[in-house]
């Protein structure tokens, strides 16, 4: 009888301040938040793009439709809206199949980062101890080099293939994870309602995964939307370094970006479109997990 | 880019994302030579944009065109091609005689010539090299290691494959110290132009010996030098010497002040490898190269306008793809005449060859003696693939297809370009196709020397000018890069190279073609011009077509 009273009243502490959840006074002030507005708006537009790309996009994504030859690539027109690439086929249309693939890099490589950030966090903030300071140890040395050069590391090491990308930057993203969930975790357990569970007997595996992991799951949901943005510019900086798919007709932007370098003085558009695509995707998922994050933070409620 | 008045252009390059610009940089950065135009200039120190490293400095062991065109500064061969042509002309040799029954030929070896070690070069040095090459052994064996011997003089001393055959090499004899006898087991009226070939440039043998040129470890995929003679003590008698390669950094050679003819004018050649030839254009136009090959056609124009020099060889090369019939798959002749028609090669070349490039019908260029078009010419037809297709017993075909990264020649300028159309070509007509790249040296040469890639894209720049170069380089015996055997095409072009009297010759070339056509091997598709750019003030290149160039008569204004 006594265990059910404290989950309630802790139940209540995690969600309740001032009167209204957090959730709601969350979503109300989001919804009123420009920013946020066009971070959503963005977001929506790429991953319904993504989705349906095979209907929207007018042509092939890998056949030349076109003819061109390395002086002359015509450039947009009305029945080719973004005119066509280095090899005849419609540039709208490779931009249009690029979001898929760029949203499948990003989800990809985003869950498994986050996965095996939230294992080490778990394993660090609920053990604490040697565990934590190993686990923090590695994340530490894992931290100290640059993200984008340890991901080419891995993926050179893992060789070629789109597999090997996103296993790569997840790698990186990773210690992102443990560290934030890590840390979230260390403040909760020293909150009063851990400390009124623990005292009224409730165990130890209970209160972790019962109370505090969801307690301090709200800054890794915003941090998961900011890494997809980074995710996106991660692919495509691979991609451009040639660590991408063995299949150079996948309309990657990165890939298309690289591709079309030679033809910047001819056919500059074609590295300004998929250039363009990279920058509004990432700038959605940015402006989205901004305002997430400032919505959720209890020091910005009034 | 400013230069040419264009700057929106660079306003909206800018805006093509944080990505492009920052990497930009980054390979602008890589370009730049620390020693800078300026200094170069003073000192006549030449920096060439090479496209990759050198596989490997020694001659006998390599087969690429990064690693002869260093090796052609630093070595030199009895024969060599005639200036700005293909005949033969003399080298290492001052004259030389060939025996009535094509069998026996007499060099006269000029006097007084030394290798870069002091070393005195005379008819037992030859004879030495000629040994060493016959009595290579276990990997040195290998298509992958000693290519040209393999294709030209087809076996060793002790032939440890049974793809191997009976060595044409019968002997060399140093009648005194600057005549040299060879002996052939069979009339090749071929070989004295195969000599001109760099891979059989003579080498000094106390070099050889001591810093362990024979031994090579790995595997035939990728063998391994273990020797130093072919990465840091590579000795020749040359125009220039050897000095320091540093891989993917710089190969630096200097010149050869003791040299035996007329002395170089640079006093330092400096190879940087880089990779993209956008970005080797960049470096010419930045100053801080002063020349570079395999200039992009689209680039061209722009190169012009900058005022660089653009040097336009004539085609002497040939873009095909290949099957190894290793694989079941590629065994089955209506697979392969399906894959030829299925291709549209006129698109390929049109998309991403320069003016002057052609479609090529055979493996060799169109401008070579005894060529003709009296054979089966595969028109680009889908219907036809697809009816091949299904008469071929094959269901749903899959085709493992190899392209090649980092690299690019006048016959492949963009090889991942022409994968992509080749890729959507093969898919419409009703083909699987399983993309497999890995970069040109030495990984990729090597998987498809020892036939590993099912379809390969590959290339042959011309090295002299006798369609033996051409067909009898590829399909003359075995080799594991085709792996097939086909005994009236071995035999037709057997007999082609030991026929001395040249309209027979042409004759049976003829045939080969035909034959070869009919078998379809592998497809070829593109023959093109290559171009080279060079700073305003670098004067005297002479380009060879078979790219047998020697920067010695190169100076700087």
């Amino acid at each position: 009888m006594s265990l059910s009273q404290a989950e309630v009243v802790l139940a209540g502490d995690s969600g309740d301040g001032a009167g209204g959840s957090l959730g709601r006074d969350a979503w109300r002030r989001l919804r009123r938040n420009p920013v946020a507005i066009a971070g959503a708006i963005l977001v929506f537009l790429f991953v319904a793009v993504a989705l349906l790309a095979p209907w929207l996009a007018p042509f092939p994504p890998d056949k030349p439709v076109g003819q061109v030859t390395p002086t002359s690539i015509p450039g947009p027109s009305a029945e080719h809206w973004f005119g066509l690439d280095d090899l005849g086929r419609d540039e709208f249309t490779r931009i249009l199949w690029g979001a898929r693939w760029s949203l499948v890099i990003g989800v990809v490589s985003l869950l498994l980062g986050m996965t095996g950030g939230l294992l080490l966090g778990l394993l660090a903030g609920a053990f604490g101890g040697v565990v934590d300071t190993v686990v923090m140890r590695f994340v530490d040395m894992v931290l100290a080099i640059p993200g984008l050069l340890f991901a080419i590391g891995v993926a050179a090491m893992l060789g070629s293939g789109l597999e090997a990308v996103m296993i790569a930057i997840a790698v990186v993203n990773v210690p992102i994870f443990a560290r934030l969930l890590r840390g979230q975790m260390l403040a909760q357990r020293q909150s009063d309602y851990v400390l009124a569970a623990t005292s009224v007997g409730v165990r130890r595996r209970r209160i972790v995964l019962g109370h505090i992991l969801p307690n301090s799951l709200t800054p890794v949901i915003v941090q998961g939307t900011l890494t997809l943005a980074t995710a996106i510019v991660d692919a495509a900086g691979l991609a451009f370094l040639g660590l991408s798919s063995n299949d150079p007709s996948i309309p990657e932007w990165g890939r298309m970006l690289a591709d079309t370098q030679r033809y910047l003085s001819s056919a500059p558009l074609l590295a300004v479109f998929p250039g363009l695509a990279i920058i509004f995707a990432a700038l959605g998922f940015t402006l989205l997990g901004e305002s997430l994050r400032e919505a959720l933070d209890p020091k910005y409620r009034r | 880019m400013r230069r040419n008045g264009m700057p929106l252009r660079g306003t909206l390059a800018v805006i093509a994302g944080t990505v492009l610009i920052i990497s930009t940089a980054a390979c602008g950065g890589d370009a730049e030579p620390g020693a800078t135009a300026t200094d170069a200039a003073k000192g006549s120190t030449f920096i060439f944009a090479s496209s990759a490293d050198p596989s490997i400095l020694d001659p006998a062991y390599h087969s690429d065109g990064e690693s002869s065109r260093v090796t052609n500064q630093i070595f030199e061969t009895l024969v060599t091609t005639e200036k700005g042509g293909t005949g033969v002309a003399p080298s290492l040799a001052e004259s030389w005689e060939v025996s009535e029954d094509a069998k026996t030929y007499t060099f006269k070896l000029h006097q007084g010539v030394k290798f870069h070690d002091g070393e005195v070069f005379n008819a037992a040095a030859v004879c030495a090299n000629f040994e060493r090459w016959y009595n290579f052994t276990g990997l040195s064996q290998s298509d992958s290691v000693s290519y040209y011997w393999v294709t030209v003089f087809r076996g060793f001393a002790k032939n440890e494959s049974d793809t191997l055959g009976k060595s044409l090499y019968g002997g060399c004899a140093a009648k005194d110290d600057n005549t040299v006898e060879l002996k052939l087991t069979e009339p090749s009226a071929a070989v004295l132009s195969a000599l001109t070939l760099s891979s059989f440039a003579i080498a000094s043998p106390k070099a050889l010996k001591d810093y362990k040129a024979d031994e090579v470890g790995g595997t035939a995929e990728s063998p391994l030098f273990t020797g130093t003679f072919g990465t840091e003590h590579p000795v020749g008698t040359g125009p220039f010497k050897f000095a320091s390669w540093t891989r993917g950094d710089k190969l630096e050679l200097v010149r050869n002040d003791d040299y035996w003819g007329e002395k170089a004018k640079l006093s330092k050649i400096i190879y940087r490898p880089i990779e993209k030839a956008a970005d080797r254009a960049q470096a010419l136009r930045a100053g801080s190269v002063h020349a570079f090959d395999y200039a992009d056609p689209a680039d061209l124009e722009s190169l012009k306008s900058a005022g660089v020099q653009v040097i336009e060889r004539a085609p002497f090369n040939m873009g095909y793809l290949g099957f190894s019939q290793k694989t079941k798959i590629m065994q089955n002749q209506k697979i392969r005449q399906a894959i030829a028609h299925a291709i549209n090669r006129e698109n390929v070349v049109k998309t991403k060859y320069g003016a002057g490039a052609k479609v090529a019908n055979a493996f060799m260029p169109d401008s070579l003696w005894s060529y003709t078009e009296d054979f089966a010419k595969y028109d680009y037809s889908v219907d036809k693939a697809k009816q091949l297709i299904a008469e071929s017993g094959e269901a749903n075909p899959t085709l493992e297809f190899c392209y090649p990264s980092g690299v690019s020649r006048a016959y492949m300028v963009d090889p991942a370009g022409n994968f992509q159309l080749m890729k959507a070509d093969l898919e419409a007509a009703g083909f699987k196709v399983n993309p497999k790249t890995s970069p040109w040296s030495p990984d990729y040469l090597n998987t498809t020397q020892a036939g590993d890639c099912p379809l390969f894209m590959l290339g042959w720049n011309g090295d002299f000018g006798d369609p033996d170069n051409f067909l009898g380089t590829f399909f003359q015996s075995f080799s594991s890069q085709w792996s097939f055997k086909n005994e009236p095409i071995f035999k037709v072009l057997n007999d082609a190279e030991q026929e001395p009297d040249q309209a027979k010759r042409e004759e049976l070339y003829k045939q080969a073609n035909a034959l070869i056509a009919e078998f379809v091997p592998g497809v070829p598709y593109a023959q093109s011009p290559s171009f080279s750019a060079a700073a305003k003030n670098v004067q005297g290149w002479e380009p060879s077509p078979v790219l047998n160039d020697v920067f010695a008569t190169i100076s700087l204004s």
